[in-house]
């Protein structure tokens, strides 16, 4: 290897590359948002994904909750087609989410997740981002169910659409973070996968999103107290229905500690999944 | 020559498993050098690499990569390393520039922007001279599942050097390519090698293409069982295989050092 060529070879390069790489703080801001592009791109780009996010709704709003407006909801004292709508939207974010997310365990198959791991970002960072990037396909699910809603006549103001889009990007966050846990906690692709679609599914059920969950006692109680998505639900609510005279009887919580619930077990959540997802792959 | 990176000791034990994936191992790899990391399968030449790339934790020792520890300052290290993984680590569903520009921004090379027109003129012109380097002009643009098994290599170098990693680990590279593949892909890592003066550390069950090498620690067992040059490599040979056609190969050096230190060759 001669100087000159060498020399040829660096001066080439600096003229082609950026000499200062970003980093710290806005190297990792950049890193979420390429993830995040990336969940999009994805999306975009998936057929079955897209038709997924306007299927789901249709069976779940239409199906399981339109039955149940109509045969077993009289005497609840309010609206159960908006007290619904709201649960399903909240439910949409979680599932779809926590789906996605299972896009970091698919990607050991391809061996995209070694890419993304050697890359020198934080692992929060990845995990953030991949949660994001699935918060895209929650809220166009949440698009299908608003228009199934319409469809079935049920009314919602724009006002409230708009506080529960605000609180959107919460709600992913929160159900990210317990996709998280479970990701960190069971290692099996198969059984992340099973997990992935069995535990949203019961939450559905006892958090209340269309089911009201006030009178629950004994282990449906407890297991609904444990639910992250309880408290997204009553939250939700509290902003939904403030100020109405239904509010005593759809709301649970004071928001505040609701708020400070939401945020504590998303946290925790999100911090523990990590370091267990990282760990799991390191640590073999 | 300063030394780019030093492994001291390493020992991996795989949970539950009752022997040492690697047995503490101990070498080094100057900078600049093209260096060969050696052995059959099972020996340890993976669990090695995936410790020096930091995506798996080692049970003992310590590894410094470009003055960092692996362990302790392990995002460091994965800023000055580049790698190129056994199996193609792409994202199928996406472009071969997506998959580039992807790992760009992942690295902070450049911001992220989501079109390739809307990306720097720099990061325009690094992809398309690239791509021509390695003839893949044609394909930048099409879902990496239409490109063939060489040009998914190709592209994948590509990839790695667009972060400029001081170090460039290459995990059986070639495996599954046709030989003219092959032959292109060693004469633009060798072209890198020269103009860039990154460091390559090889793995791979071609001897021949570990002939050129500046340094070759052949592992078995999990133990090394030689680190030297080729040429002295070649000296210990007890027989001379092809005395009256040519001269004794690596590959020759290495089956006979295998065979003394009781590794399987097969």
């Amino acid at each position: 290897m001669t100087e000159l060529t060498m020399n040829q070879g660096f001066a080439s390069q600096s003229k082609a590359i950026p000499r200062r790489r970003k980093s710290g703080f806005p190297q990792e801001v950049n890193a979420v948002a390429t993830i995040v592009a990336r969940g999009i791109l994805l999306t975009l780009k998936s057929p079955g994904a897209l038709i997924m996010s306007l299927v789901m709704p249709v069976i779940m709003m239409g199906m399981i909750g339109g039955n149940l407006s109509q045969n077993m909801a009289g005497g609840l004292g309010y609206d159960y087609g908006q007290f619904m709508l709201v649960g399903m939207l909240v439910n949409m974010l979680f599932m779809t989410t926590s789906q996605g997310l299972s896009s970091l365990v698919e990607d050991r198959e391809t061996n995209f997740t070694q890419e993304m791991l050697i890359a020198p970002v934080s692992r929060y960072s990845i995990v953030i981002g991949t949660i994001l990037g699935s918060a895209f396909t929650a809220i166009l699910s949440c698009t299908g169910t608003l228009a199934v809603g319409l469809l079935m006549g049920i009314s919602i103001g724009a006002g409230q659409l708009l506080a529960i889009l605000a609180l959107s990007p919460l709600m992913c966050l929160a159900a990210g973070a317990f996709g998280m846990l479970i990701i960190g906690v069971v290692k099996n692709k198969r059984a992340v996968n099973m997990a992935i679609m069995l535990i949203p599914m019961s939450q559905m059920f006892l958090s209340g999103a269309i089911i009201p969950i006030n009178a629950s006692s004994g282990v449906l109680l407890v297991l609904s107290r444990l639910m992250p998505m309880t408290y997204c639900l009553d939250l939700v609510r509290a902003v939904v229905y403030a100020g109405t005279p239904e509010y005593g009887a759809v709301v649970m919580f004071n928001p505040a500690i609701t708020f400070a619930a939401i945020l504590s077990l998303t946290a925790v959540f999100l911090t523990v999944g990590t370091w267990l997802f990282a760990r799991s792959e390191t640590h073999k | 020559m300063e030394k780019i990176l030093e492994v001291n000791n390493l020992v991996k034990r795989y949970e539950r498993a009752r022997v040492n994936a690697v047995d503490g191992v101990s070498f080094s790899v100057g900078e600049g050098e093209f260096f060969a990391f050696l052995g059959p399968n099972g020996a340890g030449k993976t669990t090695t690499i995936s410790i020096l790339t930091t995506t798996l934790a080692p049970t003992g020792g310590e590894v410094i990569i470009a003055g960092y520890d692996a362990v302790k300052q392990a995002k460091k290290v994965r800023e000055n390393i580049g790698i190129i993984f056994q199996q193609p680590s792409f994202d199928p569903q996406l472009s071969a520039e997506e998959n580039i520009r992807f790992h760009a921004c992942l690295y902070g090379v450049y911001g992220y922007r989501p079109t390739f027109r809307l990306m720097p003129k720099s990061y325009r012109e690094r992809v398309m001279e690239l791509a021509e380097i390695v003839g893949i002009a044609d394909a930048v643009f099409k879902p990496i599942k239409k490109l063939s098994g060489g040009m998914q290599r190709k592209l994948e170098i590509i990839r790695t050097l667009v972060h400029t990693p001081k170090i460039l680990f290459l995990d059986e590279p070639t495996t599954g390519l046709d030989a003219v593949s092959r032959r292109g892909l060693w004469d633009y890592i060798n072209r890198t090698r020269r103009e860039n003066g990154t460091t390559v550390f090889l793995t791979t069950h071609y001897i021949d293409e570990a002939e050129n090498v500046d340094k070759v620690c052949i592992i078995s067992r999990g133990k090394i069982a030689a680190c030297c040059s080729p040429e002295d490599l070649k000296r210990t040979l007890e027989y001379d295989p092809t005395p009256r056609v040519c001269l004794p190969t690596l590959e020759d050096a290495y089956i006979e050092y295998l065979n003394k230190t009781e590794g399987s060759v097969a």
